[in-house]
């Protein structure tokens, strides 16, 4: 099927198959490959992406259910350097082998956006869906609580 | 002067002796008083902004024109015979380019498989399809449409003990009298425990990416070890190690299952070879769940024997390891070295199973068989009424029995008084009182031993030009361990340059800097001697290079923080103006790690307690904190070492309370071989850590006095728990993990 | 009206989407995160994905002492209604502890509460067990320690937390398909599968949620649920407790392959367990008394 997908503020026309995955597509049609795939069964968060400003399983979510919205990915956080969250994350080593990373960058800017002040709880509560196999926890927890501690009040 | 000596060397308790190249003018270690600049001090991790910003490029990215993608089909059953395979349908598929299965011929030499007719374990590969794209190989697969008849399988331990499925020899190793040892002891203590089959379940899954041209072979791999796979293929294929380029810029995550090519890359240049495209194979989740390895599941009896006192005078420990259908043996190692006892044995079996072979997974068999001795010495504590911790400093040793070699180095009494000092163990009992939240408490300990000193071959080479720049080379791949970072700091210190005038790289093998594998917490201390012994060679060029243009004596010079200056401060310099007239010459210097100390061994130490919370009424057990106190030799950067073990205590933990294979009796395959269903800590879980280090370089291991970290964490973590569990109820549960349904059973 | 086509159609109106989700193979997708494990697992035949999303069929609102949630409501917009549902305590509690925060961005009410069984050998391709159309119950000869409590063809483990929440709290559902409309309890929405009808939901082919019509609120009520680890796993057992004057109703999942109304006065009746997943009386046990504790006036 066709559709026009709306990624990064950019307008791409597309020539996909009707259940193919939005993190299919985004890697294999947009070259857009910091979107990771874990899983592919909606159980790691590596495919994290925001659409309309909320962070969703890109492996799970059909490509044509996101036409219409807008789809910003860890290429498009990124687009004017590194924001304050993701130098806290070095700060704070939230990484290890970094395949998690994009993901949990993704949902922690979704997390700040709705809540720039988390508590302990409000982060791991909301950033749950976001595994990581090295166990970089700890930093990451750290890291996203050092952004509220900065965030105007 | 380079020579070529006879050394010894170890891999996760492998002990070889090898020719090795070793070089004079390797510097002197630092001494253990020496300040530091650098080494020693938190820094952020070089490949930081590159991975938070979605730029890393792993081998599930590499994506190249006119590339083939491969679907797999897998074995349905534990034991099978294929009966058909419809290999027309699949190549009528559209876009399908290529199947292989177990009839075809392929170009490299293989004991068995990898393409099976007869699979003997659940996900065994039967065939591959190579398309265009991944949508249309999946269709091949489907086009396949495979028939199998059933095979009787066993993958019950049981059943495979009384039929005497034991794969080769049973492994019996001992000293002293065990018998009579046990038979005349005080105090006696006998436990059986389980231990699961854990996946390793790295967020990347295995995969390569094989391009075949002109016989040259480029191999885009996730594998902790380019060198291996260099080998593996150049082999394989019989091309020379020359003509083939393996490269993993990142890898996500390995934890022992990636060691060299791998099936996946074997295929993908077989499927580049015949089709002449580059061919990407990624096992997709269930795939790598099913056949990427395993930390095998044991079963455990451990006897021991001790004086009324603690002293111990027998250990007596049997194991039987579910490993597939061959493996390895070191479960018993902890039994045979933790604690001093003349009388010991050790007993290890291999049960012949349809299961998929188990491989490396972070402290392969070491934490399966610290997990049983540990418990056991908690059984012993409780029979003796003595503290747990102090029958374990009671029992302390500082050689290592097997070989009665001196350690290098072992700080264990210390990380047992560090540890108890942190954690509060003495007042441990006051947990037991009632709570008001109803929950029962404990607090358990567990001591970790494991080689991790590293050793030769291992090498670097540093370039500093015009610009300044000191560029690192080395052979190793970082897995996210670090490793990178911390040759990028031990060059800048010994260089005397500012970290970010030192780059290093990694994870390619055209530069032919040979780096050992990242495993067995040995590449630290094998690469990080080398990068330095490189650096002291650029180091000593460029003092003789200020010599000449700010004519002095060279031996009057030193170069600190970027600065050459003379021992009388007269002179005080930017280096740059030395490197700025260098023009397009560069400054060369390369390093090798160099031979062990002979007659010693080298060992990681440690001890970690764990404070658990259990809900009897619903079986839930949560960890609320863990201190861990290691003997890691120097600690490099404490910032990546602390992540190290915060890494390792959580998979350690999970082993613990969640993570376990579930095999289907009446199929003999994987139930739950998902991320949903198989359980691996989420954020929620992590409990409070506390994390130290006695942090005593290692003079006499090697230049920089480091010792590895990968694997220690880890490894006293379940048994710490399993132990706080049975403080916290009075109740020792006989398997692990603690799911709420063995919980319920349990205290029941 | 549209004409029907293979793969994905996202009709504007409903009258058209009841149109198309009339022709065979259609499938309502609400956020499709459990639709696409479905396809990807080969479960069921889908010719058609009918995705509710441009329906307007989203959104909460409270008439008259009651409450009205669209179909295509997501979970983490119930979160976002504190105020509204505040007075639903065990709705909150239970959506809370659904899934993960990117899942619930997604996943729809009517999509949680119509969600597959989690059952390891329904989902597994190695296997196609008796509720996906084959002879045998896999989990009854084999590996269901995680399964139901119940006798019968199927022992799987209803996995919806919202769905005891919104029993407890006696919920209704607005159904509605090309044939016209209805509405029934939350609880009917559900039954025991049979040799000819091998689904957990009764709903007719082509008929879809509308909404879910909670009543006046409890005086008190309450969610516990006990998982494989502190976040993100299905509940292996999870209790919602409401409790409306003297009468307290309590609805379970995890214990049956629907949700399961307990006799307040033998809550265990009827769930005597398999050998492998009677642990869970246990469990189940302890959160009816914590949950009666935590209602009671
Ligand atoms: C890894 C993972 C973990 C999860 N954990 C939990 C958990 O802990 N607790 C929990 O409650 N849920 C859990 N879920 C389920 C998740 O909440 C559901 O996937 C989600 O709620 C389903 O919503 P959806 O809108 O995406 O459903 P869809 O995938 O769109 O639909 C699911 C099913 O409902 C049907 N359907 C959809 N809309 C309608 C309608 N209006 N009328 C009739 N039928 C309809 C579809 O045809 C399909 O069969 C988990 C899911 C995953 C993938
Ligand atoms: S419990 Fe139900 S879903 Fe599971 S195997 Fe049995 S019939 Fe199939
Ligand atoms: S890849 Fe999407 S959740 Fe794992
Ligand atoms: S850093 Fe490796 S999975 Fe998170």
């Amino acid at each position: 099927m066709r559709l026009t997908l709306l990624v990064n503020d950019e307008r791409h026309e597309l020539e996909i198959a009707h259940t193919a995955r939005l993190a299919d597509v985004l890697r294999d049609e947009l070259g857009l490959v910091g979107t990771k795939i874990g899983c592919g069964e909606g159980a790691c968060g590596a495919c994290a992406v925001l659409v309309d400003g909320r962070a969703v399983n890109s492996c799970l979510l059909l490509a044509a259910a996101a036409e219409g919205h807008s789809v910003t990915t860890i290429e498009g956080i990124s687009r004017d350097g590194l924001t304050p969250l993701q130098q806290a994350f070095i700060a704070e080593d939230a990484l290890q082998c970094g395949y998690c990373t994009a993901g949990q960058v993704v949902a922690a800017t979704a997390l700040l956006a709705v809540n720039p002040s988390p508590t302990v709880e409000d982060v791991r509560a909301g950033m749950v869906g976001n595994l990581c196999r090295c166990g970089a926890y700890p930093g990451i927890e750290r890291a996203i609580l050092r952004l509220g501690q900065v965030a105007p009040a | 002067m380079t020579r070529l000596v006879r050394s010894i060397t170890e891999m996760e308790g492998r002990f070889e002796e090898k020719w090795v190249l070793v070089s004079d003018d390797e510097p002197e270690a630092w001494a253990s008083d020496r300040p530091l600049a650098i080494v020693g001090h938190e820094t952020p991790r070089t490949t930081g902004p590159t991975r938070v910003s979605g730029a890393a490029r792993y081998t599930t990215d590499v994506s190249l024109p006119g590339m083939l993608h491969v679907a797999a089909l897998r074995s349905p059953l534990a034991h099978g015979r294929v009966t058909g395979l419809n290999r027309e349908a699949a190549l009528a598929v559209p876009g399908v380019r290529a199947v292989l299965d177990s009839t075809d011929t392929l170009s490299f030499r293989s004991r068995s498989g990898p393409l099976y007719a007869e699979p003997e374990h659940a996900g065994a590969l039967l065939a591959v399809v190579a398309a265009d794209t991944l949508v249309a190989a999946r269709a091949g697969v489907k086009a396949l449409a495979l028939t199998i008849d059933p095979l009787p399988f066993v993958i019950d331990v049981d059943e495979a003990f009384r039929d005497q499925r034991i794969d080769g020899e049973i492994a019996e190793e001992s000293r002293g009298d065990v018998d009579a040892a046990l038979a005349g002891a005080d105090v006696r203590v006998e436990l059986t425990v389980e231990t699961p089959t854990q996946l390793q379940t790295a967020l990347e899954p295995h995969g390569a990416v094989g391009w075949w041209t002109e016989g040259e072979l480029t191999c885009w791999v996730s594998t902790q070890g380019i060198f291996d796979a260099r080998s593996e293929l150049a082999k394989r294929f019989s091309v020379a190690p020359e003509r083939v380029r393996v490269v993993a810029d990142f890898i996500g995550g390995g934890f022992g299952a990636k060691q060299g090519a791998g099936v996946e890359a074997l295929l993908a240049v077989e499927l580049s070879r015949r089709t002449g495209r580059p061919v990407r194979f990624i096992n997709d989740r269930h795939g790598e769940q099913l056949d990427a390895g395993s930390r095998p599941a044991t079963r455990q009896t451990v006897r021991l024997g001790a004086t009324g006192q603690g002293d111990l005078v027998a250990i007596d420990s049997e194991v039987l390891t579910s490993f597939g259908m061959t493996g390895w043996r070191a479960v018993n190692t902890p039994a045979m070295t933790l604690y001093r006892c003349a009388n010991a044995r050790g007993v290890e079996a291999n049960l012949k199973l349809h299961l998929r072979q188990g491989n490396a997974f972070r402290a392969p068999m070491v934490l399966e068989g610290v997990t049983a001795v540990e418990q056991a010495m908690d059984e012993l504590a409780i029979t003796l009424g003595i503290d747990p911790l102090d029958l374990r400093r009671r029992n302390f040793v500082d050689v290592d029995q097997p070989s009665g070699l001196p350690y290098t180095s072992n700080q264990l009494l210390a990380c047992y008084d560090r540890v108890a000092e942190l954690s509060g163990w003495v007042g441990r009992d006051a947990l037991l009182e009632p709570s008001e939240d109803g929950l029962l408490r404990g607090m358990g300990c567990a001591t970790q031993i494991w080689w991790g000193g590293g050793g030769p071959p291992s090498h670097a080479t540093i370039r500093i030009g015009g610009d300044g720049i000191a560029t690192v080379v080395t052979g190793i791949q970082d897995i996210g361990t670090g490793t990178l970072t911390a040759a990028q700091m031990v060059a800048a210190e010994e260089l005397g340059l500012p970290l970010d005038r030192v780059r290093v790289t990694g994870g390619d093998t055209r530069p032919n800097v040979y780096g050992p594998v990242a495993g067995g917490s040995q590449t630290s201390p094998s690469v990080l001697p080398a990068v330095r012994g490189a650096a002291a060679e650029v180091k000593r060029t460029l003092l003789q290079l200020a010599g000449d243009v700010f004519e002095a004596a060279p031996a009057d010079l030193d170069l600190v923080n970027g600065r050459f200056r003379s021992s009388d401060g007269a002179l005080d310099e930017p280096y740059t103006e030395v490197t700025g007239k260098l023009g397009n010459a560069t400054v060369d210097g390369s390093g090798m790690r160099g031979a062990n100390p002979d007659g010693m061994r080298a060992n990681t130490f440690g001890c970690q307690v764990a404070q658990v919370a259990v809900d009897p009424g619903t079986g839930e057990v949560r960890v609320e904190h863990v201190w861990a106190v290691h003997d890691i030799g120097r600690v490099i950067n404490p910032l990546g070492a602390r992540s190290q073990v915060e890494g390792g205590i959580l998979q350690g933990m999970a082993f613990a309370l969640s993570e376990e294979v579930a095999f289907d009796p009446t199929t003999g395959v994987p139930t739950n071989a998902w991320l949903d269903d198989y359980k691996i800590p989420s954020i929620a879980d992590v409990p409070a850590m506390t994390i130290a280090f006695v942090d005593v370089p290692d003079t006499a291991l090697n230049n920089v006095g480091a010792k590895g970290l990968g694997e220690p964490p880890i490894i006293p973590t379940p048994a710490a728990i399993a132990n706080a569990f049975r403080h916290a109820t009075g109740r020792r549960a006989l398997a692990l993990p603690l799911t709420r349904a063995r919980v319920v059973e349990t205290l029941a | 009206m549209s004409v029907l086509r293979s793969g994905y159609v996202r009709p504007t109106s409903l009258g058209e989407a009841l149109q198309l989700l009339a022709q065979p193979g259609a499938r309502p997708m609400g956020g499709g995160t459990d639709l696409a494990g479905l396809i990807d697992r080969g479960i069921g035949q889908v010719a058609t994905i009918v995705d509710l999303q441009a329906l307007a069929l989203g959104g909460i609102r409270g008439e008259e002492g009651r409450v009205v949630i669209g179909a295509t409501t997501t979970l983490s917009d119930l979160l976002d209604a504190q105020d509204m549902l505040a007075p639903y305590t065990a709705l909150l509690e239970a959506t809370a502890q659904a899934a993960s925060p990117l899942l619930r961005n997604v996943g729809t009410v009517a999509g949680n509460l119509c969600q597959h069984t989690r059952c390891w050998y329904y989902r597994g391709p190695e296997w196609t067990c008796w509720l996906g159309g084959g002879d045998t119950c896999y989990a009854q000869v084999g590996d269901h320690r995680k399964h139901g409590l119940q006798a019968g063809d199927c022992i799987s483990a209803h996995p919806s937390d919202l769905a005891p929440a919104l029993i407890a709290c006696a919920a209704t559902v607005q159904l509605g398909s090309a044939w016209g409309d209805r509405d029934i309890d939350l609880a009917d929405l559900y039954r025991r599968p049979t040799a000819t009808e091998r689904s957990l939901v009764d709903l007719e082919p082509g008929e879809i949620i509308l909404s879910v019509t909670l009543p006046a609120p409890p005086d008190s009520s309450v969610y516990l649920r006990a998982g494989e680890r502190q976040g993100f796993s299905f509940p292996l057992v999870g209790l919602a407790a409401a409790r409306h004057g003297e009468r307290v109703s309590m609805c379970a999942v995890g214990v049956a392959n629907t949700p399961h109304v307990l006799d307040p006065v033998d809550p265990l009746a009827g769930l005597d367990g398999h050998p492998q997943s009677a642990w869970k009386r246990t469990v189940l046990a302890t959160l009816v008394e914590r949950s009666l504790a935590t209602v009671a006036p």
